[in-house]
């Protein structure tokens, strides 16, 4: 084995630690459930709103399941990106998803308020949770966007 | 309709600490064992599920009580042994929350993929090198070192660390240790915590976890108040000879 061999080896090896680090801990879904197979608006509001980090808002598998059951849907607690996509297959027509839309805008509304509470009690946390409200606005402004780009 | 927390008993906690207040340095030690001891009560509960001595302790101290009224009214309480408790509701209720429906990690709720960090590139992980704070994942039965318990229990050395730098006199050394106590709060904890925990507070199916959650959030935020206000003074507490 010469040093090539081993340097590839070690980039091989370096690769697949790093993949073995970032671990799916709400489960992954697979290849074939990949995005490639249904409308552009799944993906990109999956992108965008979903991730806490970028809507300031944490939408869990009961929270999913709980906006659904508003709508009189109903599936299983499975893994959370694939409970989003169930409930984004419920929608059939341009008035389900103002719908779910409305689901979501009032998910968030209700923990923004909870943000707010806590930052007036707690004045020093008041910039966190700011960030928070000012990405979970942008959110309900990205899923307006969403349905009048696809649905109207 | 579910009480609102164990709020009452930390502002009692926090008025002793309040801006301003003239300290001894035996009021210090115990305000600074205070916060010590709830740090390591909610790690405890937040990582692993409660055992019958842990259930014990908290149902039996009248102090440590006093941080869960829910628990201290649930009618389950009278009607069942505390290992019937444990099994029948509160592993139950722990297993859904921490291990199967939530995410207690903090770099799922700080990444765009949503993916959790497991490896040694984990910022909070690199952070606890540069203090030797080892994580025996395998002990603690968690998957990476930003689990929320691990992150309290990583509090709960910070102020143990500063308790014995008081004990010792060693004033500037506890400043600098509540200075990375207030930024671990301000980078870490305070960003993230509060979503997770208001989703534990909002599915939680038993009153210990309710009330752990709450109790969890209250006291991150008004520790997080507690060390911004010592903040202005460079985190010193007034030194006994000074206070006299």
């Amino acid at each position: 084995m010469d040093i090539k061999d081993l340097n590839d080896l070690r980039s091989d090896f370096e690769a697949l630690q790093k993949s073995e680090s970032e671990a799916c801990i709400e489960g992954c879904v697979t290849d074939e459930e990949s995005y490639d197979d249904y409308p552009d608006y799944l993906a990109a509001i999956y992108t965008e709103v979903m991730p806490p980090v970028k809507s300031g808002v944490y939408f869990s598998r009961w929270d999913l399941k709980a906006m659904a059951a508003e709508l009189d849907e109903s599936f299983a607690l499975d893994v959370r990106e694939r409970m989003f996509k169930r409930f984004m297959q419920w929608v059939g027509t341009p008035e389900d998803m103002k719908l779910l839309v409305d689901e979501f805008k009032k998910n968030i509304d209700m923990k923004c308020d909870l943000y707010r509470e806590y930052s007036e009690k707690y004045p020093s946390s008041k910039a966190s949770f700011d960030a928070k409200i000012t990405k979970a606005q942008n959110a309900k402004k990205y899923l307006d966007k969403v349905y009048v780009e696809f649905f109207t | 309709m579910l009480k609102p927390t164990s709020s009452e008993a930390l502002l009692y906690f926090y008025n002793k600490l309040s801006k301003g207040s003239i300290f001894m340095q035996d009021e210090i030690l115990s305000a600074q064992l205070a916060r010590m001891n709830i740090y390591a009560l909610v790690s405890r509960i937040l990582m692993n599920e409660v055992d019958e001595e842990l259930l014990e302790l908290i149902l039996n101290d009248e102090n440590i009580l006093s941080f869960f009224p829910n628990l201290q009214t649930w009618d389950k309480r009278q009607e069942m042994s505390t290992k019937d408790l444990i099994e029948q509701y509160l592993n139950v209720d722990f297993t859904n929350l921490f291990l199967l429906h939530l995410v207690p990690y903090e770099s799922f709720y700080m990444r765009e993929d949503q993916m959790m960090e497991t490896g040694g590139e984990n910022p909070v992980q690199q952070l606890y090198n540069e203090f030797d704070f080892r994580v025996e994942l395998d002990r603690a039965r968690v998957m990476a070192g930003d689990h929320i318990g691990v992150e309290l229990e990583f509090m709960f050395k910070l102020c143990e660390a500063e308790y014995k730098a008081l004990q010792d006199g060693a004033y500037d050394v506890a400043a600098d240790i509540a200075k990375i106590e207030y930024e671990f709060l301000k980078d870490h904890l305070v960003e993230w915590a509060p979503l997770f925990l208001l989703n534990v507070k909002s599915e939680a199916g038993t009153a210990l976890y309710f009330d752990a959650a709450d109790l969890a959030l209250e006291f991150i935020l008004s520790d997080f108040e507690y060390l911004n206000q010592r903040k202005e003074s460079d985190f010193k507490h007034l030194a006994p000879q000074e206070s006299k």
